[in-house]
């Protein structure tokens, strides 16, 4: 535990939060609007639950049941958008609102007043998304990648999709830049690089891969509203554009955009396996280096989603092999998680069942990851339902059970109570249980051949599919079980300021709820103590 | 380090995030126009 102490806040009592909604309105402190990131987060994850919710509906028997395809299309297109850029990336942004600053000491974000803009632009822009379900001819049902020229015949809601999307992208940009400005100049003096702790390492690398690629998606986007509203043909083929390079721009985002959600997962993970495990975090050099190494092969791995495209052979070649070169940083990863665990004196809370969970499961889906890498093997998975459980199973015990895992760990420090550790694992164990029900089966309907973006099946794939509609439905129920933790959190008994088994770190030396206003003097840290 | 000169310091690394960030939007568009 380190020995850094701050007992500044304890001064500024007098500077509570604005009473009413301007607090929320207007506030630049951390905490509110990483509490703001947080619930808006968890209300689009409830909104794409629901629409995911109708897509299996939709799938659980063979033939069409509730909905008309157009609208099974929109679904699929619209849950995908909401769960991306509305549900997992706004919720790590929160954690990386409330955590980052209490993690390096510093007193709040370096540009509070941007801090604010970028999240309230986000329900500007989820808005303006989700307006499009009443709209004559509905959302758009092209697919979340927008390819052309499919997403130039979406209809009216087509400039409020590319709107949005920019939107999004500069609250992205805007956050990102605010967590690396804050990282590089606003660490309490003896805070070295290498002395930071993995979320914010993983933070910041995300934060630089976030600058690198929205940009390249809203350029991408730009270029589809010139082409369908400015007489411009970048991807026209009819007027001599090329609708594959869209292809190449979008997924040179879109990759990395697959490491922006799950790096921060490793890091949260990385602080909680630890405290857990009671022994510090083995290796935390080399998983810092290991982050840098997957974020950078994160640029050169695109066209691993297009190899039925067509592509040169040795461009098949070189993304077929550096795609399969990012499971050695990973691996690196799992091995010192595995090893942090190794004769420690581990006991099960709910943040480390979901954090165990995360390193079981998350593994699957790099596994499948590693099947659909091989380009030969890809030409019979693509656009298969094995592709779509390769992609849930990283992103759901991935990224979702790494926010919530950190949901727990840090929930003590921001109510000052600890929550209802029976109900927690109750929602953890029916979560793992329906997530493998919802999932596990879509590998071999995909490997059976059943296609993705489909609201009606060959009746072979039937049982399959009534499995997996049976455990979504288990999934989103068991949701609210987390709704119910927090919102009955008040009634657990007062948390102590480490909340935990001598945790390391800045955050735990804060009283819990942590105060309005933290480190408003940098704490001192020794060069001897060890913050991780 | 003084006030003042974090400040000047977060001023400079937001500048140049910023035109990095606005290199790749107009850098992709342009290579775009280009290949069209």
């Amino acid at each position: 535990m380190t020995t850094a102490v701050s007992d500044a806040h304890n001064e500024h009592d007098d500077h509570g939060p604005t009473k009413g909604i301007g607090r929320w309105l207007f506030s630049t402190n951390h905490k509110d609007i990483g509490t703001m990131y947080l619930v808006f987060s968890l209300t689009m994850f409830f909104i794409g639950g629901a629409m995911a919710m109708v897509i299996r509906s939709e799938l659980a028997i063979p033939g069409l049941q509730f909905v008309h395809p157009e609208f099974f299309n929109q679904m699929t297109t619209m849950h995908a958008l909401i769960m991306v850029f509305g549900a997992v990336m706004p919720a790590f942004v929160g954690l990386a609102n409330w955590m980052i600053p209490l993690m390096i000491g510093a007193p709040d974000m370096a540009l509070p007043r941007m801090n604010n803009w970028s999240f309230w632009i986000l329900p500007i822009a989820f808005g303006m998304l989700l307006s499009t379900l009443l709209m004559p001819g509905g959302s758009p049902a092209g697919g979340w990648t927008m390819y052309p020229p499919l997403v130039l015949q979406t209809g009216d809601s087509f400039p409020f999709l590319i709107f949005s999307v920019h939107l999004m992208g500069l609250s992205s940009i805007m956050g990102a830049i605010n967590v690396i400005v804050t990282i590089i100049n606003m660490r309490s003096p003896h805070m070295s690089l290498l002395r930071m702790p993995m979320f914010v390492w993983t933070w910041l690398i995300t934060a630089y891969l976030l600058i690198a690629v929205m940009p390249v998606l809203a350029g991408a986007v730009t270029m589809l509203l010139t082409d369908q509203f400015f007489g411009t043909s970048f991807f026209l083929a009819a007027g001599g554009g090329d609708p594959v390079m869209f292809q190449h721009i979008f997924w040179f985002f879109g990759h990395p955009e697959v490491y922006i959600m799950i790096l921060p997962a490793f890091g949260v993970v990385s602080e909680i396996i630890p405290v857990f495990s009671r022994k510090p975090l083995f290796g935390h050099d080399s998983m810092v280096y290991a982050a840098s190494c997957i974020a950078f092969l994160s640029f050169i791995v695109w066209a691993h989603h297009m190899f039925t495209v067509g592509m040169p052979l040795t461009g098949q070649l070189f993304f077929m092999f550096a795609t399969m070169l990012i499971a050695v940083p990973t691996g690196v990863k799992i091995f010192n998680w595995i090893a942090t665990m190794w004769r420690g004196a581990m006991t099960f809370e709910t943040p480390m069942l979901f954090s165990l969970a995360f390193v079981f499961l998350f593994t699957i889906g790099g596994f499948s990851g590693l099947m659909l890498a091989v380009a030969p093997a890809d030409v019979q998975y693509h656009d298969t339902y094995f592709v779509v459980a390769h992609f849930h199973y990283v992103l759901v015990p991935g990224s979702v059970f790494a926010i919530m895992a950190g949901a727990y760990y840090w929930l003590p420090k921001w109510t000052g109570y600890m929550y209802n550790e029976t109900l927690g694992k109750v929602h953890f164990w029916a979560s793992t249980i329906f997530v493998n029900l919802t999932f596990f089966p879509m590998h071999f309907l995909g490997l059976a051949g059943m296609p993705r973006r489909i609201p009606d099946y060959s009746t072979q794939f039937s049982d399959f599919n009534t499995m997996a509609s049976i455990g979504a439905i288990g999934f989103g129920m068991s949701q609210l079980l987390f709704v119910w933790v927090l919102l009955t959190s008040r009634k657990g008994k007062k948390a102590t300021a480490e909340v935990w088994d001598n945790p390391p770190g800045l955050e735990w030396t804060v009283p819990s709820p942590a105060p309005y206003h933290t480190f408003e003097t940098p704490p001192e840290i020794s060069e001897e103590d060890g913050v991780h | 380090m003084n006030e003042a000169q974090r400040k000047k310091d977060i001023r400079r690394t937001t500048l140049i995030l910023v035109v990095i960030a606005a290199t790749f939007f107009f850098g992709f568009i342009a290579m775009g126009v280009l290949r069209a």
